[in-house]
C-alpha cells in the first residue's frame, strides 16, 4: 500500500511540475507596438525552406534594426505543419507570435490531416515566391519535361517519383499539377515520400525516378552533375548563374505554374493596428537591400502582397488545389 | 589529390588562435549539453546558430562540428550515472555503463566511455578524411530495400537483447512496433492511432519512450525501494584508473566498433543511435562471455560508445560530400551551414576546402580536447551519485522533462514521457526487458517505411528485395544469424 501511496505521489508531483501557464499581453487600439519579444515559429525542423526564410526574416529585421523588440525564430516541427499552427492557435490574443506558411498551410487541411487551415489565421504579408523543379539523375533518359510525360502517359507504372513530404502535399501536388496540364492521367502517378535526406539519395540510386522538390535545392547537385532539372514550375526563367538554365514548364508547351509563396501568419482575429503594424515591418524587410541578397541566393522572388491581397490570393489557390486534389480523390 | 594540402590548409584554420578557441568552446558546451539528460545535440546546435550570425563561416561551422561530437561525447555521462540517456545515442550506453556504477565503478565506466568515445571519434575522423568521397557513394547505393535489410538485420538482434524469456523479449518489441506507428503516416499521410489528438500527429519521439523507460522506471524503482540497503553503497565512486585487464577487453570492441560504427553512420537515417544498438549487439553476439552483458560488462559499455562517436564522423559523410542530412542533427548542422551562405554538396571541397579541411582538421583536435577536459573530471561528475538521493531523483525527473519539453516544446510529451515511464517501471516489475521496445521502435518505423518505398517502386514486387546484392546479402546474414545458433544448440545438446 505504501508503495502505491508513494508511486501515486510521484506521479502526482510530476504532473505538477508538467503544468505551467503561459501570460498573454494585451494590446491597445490604432497604433500598435509590440511589448515582448517577436516569436517567428518555423513548423519544420532547422534548414528546411519555412525554417530559412524565417530566420533570413528574422536576420533582416534584427540587422536593419527594423523591429525593436527581440525577434526569435522557433522550430516545431511536426504533422506537415500542423503541430506548429496549433501551437500559434493557441496564442490567440498574443500577436506576438506568428508562424511563417507556405502551400502546405492548403493542402494539408484539404487533406484532413489538420483541423486548421488558412482560414484559421490572420495573413499579415507574404513575403516571396519559390518554385519546384523535377530532376532526374543525370544519366536519366529524360532531357525535358515533355520526354518524360510522353512515357508516363504511356505507361504511369514504370516512374517513381520521390519528395519529401507526404501524399497530397506540396512535393507530390506540384508535380501532379504540371503532369495534370501536360495530359497525364493524374490517379496513376506513383509518389513516395522520403524523410532525412532520402529523396535524394532515391533518385542517385534509380530507386525513383524523379525528384520533385525546391529549386534551390537543386542547384548544388546540378552544378555538381548529379542530377539535371527537367523544368521548373516558374512563369518566366529564374535569374541567376546555373538557375537561369533551368527551362519553365510553359516554355515546353506545358500551360501551368506552381508558386511555393511564403508569407506570414498570425493568430485568428488581430485587430487593424497590428495587422498594419507587421504588413509595414514586413515590408521594409522585403524592400532592403539585405533581403534582395538573400532573395538572389536562393532563387527565390519578390511576392510582397498585404494582408488584404494575401487573403484573396489564398481564397483563390484553395478553390483550385481542393479541385485537384478531389480528382485525385485525396480530398476529404 | 589535393588531400594534404588541403588536410594542412584545414589544419591551418584548426590550429588559429581563433580555430582553437572555437574549437575548445564547441565540444566544451557539447559535452556539458550532452552530460545533461535528455538534452542533445539538435537543441544545442539550434541554440548555437544565432551565437554565429556575423562569425567567420570556417570557425562558426568549426565550432557546430564541435558541439555535436562533444555532445555525443557527453552523452554517455547521465546513462552510466543515472540511467537517463543524455542522448538517444547514448541509450545502449546505459545497459551495461549503469549496472557497472551501481556495482560502485562509476569511475572506471566513465573511463571506458570516455576513452571509448575518443578512440571511436578519432579512428573515424581518419576514416572520414581518408574515403570521404569514396563512401558518399557507397551511401548513395543505400535505397530503400537495403535499408530494410539493415533494419531487418538489426531486429534479429531481439533475442539477444533479452535476459531471460524471449517470449517476453518479442512482446516488448511489438509493443515498440506498435508505438512507433503512431501519427501521420509517411507513404499515405493517413493519421493512425491519434485518436484525433493534434498532439499525436508527429508520433512519439524516441527520446520520450527512451527517457520514459529507462530514467523515469529508474527513478520509480530507487524510490519505491528506498530501503533497500543494497542500493546505498552507490556513493562509492570506485578508482577511475583503467587495468591492463580492461584496456586489453576495451582493445576489440574499440578496433571493430570504430569501423563498423563509422559505416551505419555514412549512411543516412541510420546515425548513432542505431550504431550503438548493433554495436552493443555485434559484441554480444561474438562475446565468449554474453552472459556478461547487462550486468556491467567492459565489451558492453565500451563497444556502444566506440560506435556511436564512430558514427558521429561517418553522418558527416553525406553532409560534407553529398548535402544530405541523414539525420536530425546533421540536418540542423545543414541549416547551420545554410545560414552561413554555404551549401554543402559535391563541390563542397572544391569551393571551400578551408570548411572541408578545417572541420575534419578540427575534429582531431576536439577528440584530444574531450579527452584531457573529460578523463580528469571523472572523479568530480562521480560525484554527482553522492548527492543525497532524493535530491539527485528530483534533479533526474526535471532534466529528463526538460530535456522532452525542448525537443517538442509540446506540454503534452510530458505526460506521454511519465506514462511511459509508468509503463517502463511496471515492465522492469513483471521482468519485460525494456531494450527489445527500444530497438523496435528505433529500427520499425525506418524499417516499415522502406518495405513500402521499395514496393512502390517496384509495383509490389517482393524480389526486390533478393535482387539487390546488398540487400540479400544483409538478409542472409540474418536468416544465419537465426540459424546457427539452432544448430549449434541442437549439436551440443545431442
Amino acid at each position: 500500500m505504501k508503495k502505491l501511496l508513494s508511486f501515486g505521489l510521484i506521479l502526482f508531483l510530476s504532473i505538477l511540475t508538467a503544468c505551467s501557464n503561459d501570460q498573454y499581453a494585451s494590446s491597445d487600439d490604432g497604433e500598435w507596438e509590440p511589448e515582448q519579444p517577436i516569436e517567428l515559429v518555423a513548423p519544420a525542423g532547422a534548414g528546411g525552406g519555412w525554417d530559412t526564410t524565417a530566420r533570413s526574416v528574422s536576420q533582416v529585421m534584427e540587422e536593419e534594426g527594423i523591429v525593436d523588440e527581440d525577434i526569435g525564430v522557433v522550430n516545431k516541427p511536426g504533422g506537415g505543419g500542423a503541430v506548429g499552427w496549433a501551437y500559434v492557435d493557441r496564442k490567440q490574443g498574443n500577436p506576438h507570435h506568428m508562424f511563417i506558411g507556405s502551400p502546405p498551410l492548403v493542402f494539408i487541411p484539404l487533406n484532413g490531416q489538420s483541423q486548421l487551415g488558412y482560414e484559421d489565421f490572420t495573413p499579415l504579408a507574404n513575403m516571396i515566391a519559390d518554385y519546384a523543379a523535377f530532376a532526374v539523375a543525370d544519366d536519366a533518359k529524360w532531357d525535358d519535361l515533355n520526354d518524360l510525360f510522353d512515357d508516363m502517359k504511356e505507361d504511369p507504372k514504370d516512374i517513381t517519383v520521390v519528395g519529401t513530404s507526404s501524399p497530397g502535399s506540396m512535393d507530390h501536388m506540384q508535380f501532379v499539377k504540371i503532369a495534370k496540364a501536360a495530359g497525364v492521367d493524374i490517379t496513376k502517378i506513383k509518389y513516395v515520400s522520403s524523410q532525412d535526406g532520402g529523396a535524394l539519395t532515391q533518385v542517385l540510386n534509380g530507386n525513383a525516378d524523379v525528384f520533385s522538390t525546391g529549386v534551390a535545392e537543386t542547384v548544388e547537385q546540378v552544378r555538381a552533375g548529379k542530377i539535371k532539372v527537367l523544368g521548373i514550375t516558374a512563369e518566366e526563367r529564374l535569374e541567376g548563374e546555373v538557375l537561369s538554365e533551368f527551362k519553365t514548364a510553359k516554355e515546353q508547351g506545358i500551360d501551368a505554374t506552381f508558386t511555393n509563396w511564403r508569407g506570414f501568419f498570425g493568430p485568428k482575429d488581430m485587430d487593424e493596428g497590428q495587422v498594419k503594424y507587421y504588413e509595414e515591418k514586413f515590408k521594409e524587410v522585403s524592400d532592403s537591400e539585405s533581403f534582395k541578397e538573400i532573395r538572389d541566393k536562393y532563387g527565390w522572388e519578390e511576392m510582397y502582397m498585404t494582408s488584404e491581397e494575401y487573403q484573396e490570393y489564398l481564397d483563390e489557390q484553395n478553390e483550385e488545389l481542393r479541385g485537384l486534389l478531389d480528382e485525385m480523390g485525396l480530398a476529404e | 589529390m589535393g588531400g594534404l594540402d588541403g588536410l594542412l590548409q584545414g589544419f591551418q584554420v584548426a590550429f588559429s588562435i581563433e580555430g582553437l578557441l572555437f574549437v575548445f568552446i564547441g565540444v566544451f558546451i557539447g559535452t556539458f549539453i550532452g552530460m545533461m539528460p535528455g538534452l542533445g545535440p539538435i537543441s544545442a546546435i539550434a541554440i548555437m546558430i544565432p551565437i554565429t550570425y556575423g562569425m567567420e563561416p570556417s570557425t562558426a561551422l568549426v565550432m557546430m562540428a564541435g558541439v555535436y561530437y562533444g555532445a555525443v561525447f557527453g552523452g554517455s555521462t547521465s546513462s552510466i550515472l543515472l540511467n537517463a540517456p543524455g542522448i538517444s545515442g547514448t541509450v545502449a550506453t546505459a545497459f551495461d555503463g549503469y549496472p557497472m556504477a551501481q556495482r560502485g565503478e562509476a569511475g572506471k565506466a566513465l573511463a571506458i566511455a570516455a576513452v571509448s568515445s575518443f578512440v571511436g571519434g578519432t579512428v573515424s575522423v581518419v576514416l572520414l578524411m581518408l574515403f570521404a568521397p569514396a563512401l558518399a557513394q557507397v551511401a548513395v547505393t543505400f535505397g530503400p530495400p537495403e535499408y530494410f535489410a539493415l533494419m531487418f538485420m538489426g531486429l534479429t538482434a531481439i533475442s539477444s537483447l533479452s535476459e531471460g524469456s524471449t517470449i517476453k523479449a518479442l512482446i516488448s518489441a511489438t509493443l515498440g512496433f506498435m508505438v512507433v506507428t503512431i501519427g501521420i503516416d509517411g507513404q499515405t499521410g493517413t493519421p493512425r492511432f491519434t485518436f484525433n489528438n493534434p498532439n499525436l500527429l508527429e508520433g512519439i519521439d524516441f527520446l520520450v519512450i527512451a527517457l520514459g523507460l529507462f530514467a523515469l522506471a529508474e527513478v520509480c524503482f530507487l524510490i519505491i525501494n528506498r530501503k533497500d540497503t543494497s542500493l546505498t553503497d552507490k556513493a562509492n565512486v570506485g578508482s577511475t584508473k583503467l587495468s591492463k585487464e580492461d584496456l586489453k577487453e576495451m582493445r576489440g570492441p574499440m578496433s571493430r566498433q570504430s569501423f563498423l560504427g563509422f559505416l551505419l553512420g555514412v549512411l543516412p537515417g541510420a546515425g548513432a543511435t542505431i550504431a550503438s544498438f548493433i554495436g552493443y549487439i555485434t559484441e554480444k553476439k561474438i562475446a565468449k562471455k554474453p552472459e556478461e552483458f547487462g550486468k556491467g560488462s567492459v565489451r558492453g559499455l565500451s563497444g556502444p560508445e566506440t560506435a556511436n562517436n564512430a558514427a558521429t564522423s561517418g553522418a558527416f559523410v553525406p553532409l560534407l560530400s553529398l548535402g544530405i542530412p541523414g539525420s536530425g542533427t546533421t540536418a540542423v548542422m545543414l541549416g547551420a551551414f545554410l545560414v552561413m551562405g554555404i551549401q554543402p554538396g559535391p563541390l563542397l571541397v572544391q569551393d571551400h576546402p578551408d570548411i572541408f579541411w578545417g572541420i575534419i582538421a578540427s575534429m582531431y583536435i576536439g577528440n584530444i580536447i574531450l579527452l584531457v577536459l573529460n578523463l580528469p573530471l571523472i572523479p568530480y561528475i562521480s560525484k554527482l551519485l553522492k548527492i543525497p538521493r532524493p535530491l539527485l531523483i528530483s534533479l533526474v525527473i526535471i532534466f529528463s522533462l526538460i530535456g522532452v519539453y525542448s525537443v517538442s516544446f509540446n506540454v503534452f510529451h510530458l505526460y506521454v514521457l511519465l506514462f511511459f515511464g509508468v509503463v517502463g517501471y511496471l515492465m522492469r516489475l513483471t521482468s519485460f526487458p525494456a531494450a527489445p521496445f527500444i530497438l523496435a521502435f528505433i529500427l520499425g518505423g525506418m524499417m516499415e517505411q522502406s518495405l513500402r518505398q521499395a514496393l512502390t517502386a517496384s509495383n509490389g514486387d517482393y524480389s526486390v528485395f533478393v535482387t539487390e546484392p546488398i540487400s540479400l546479402t544483409l538478409l542472409i546474414i540474418s536468416l544465419l544469424t537465426f540459424v546457427v545458433p539452432m544448430i549449434k544448440r541442437r549439436y551440443s545438446t545431442v
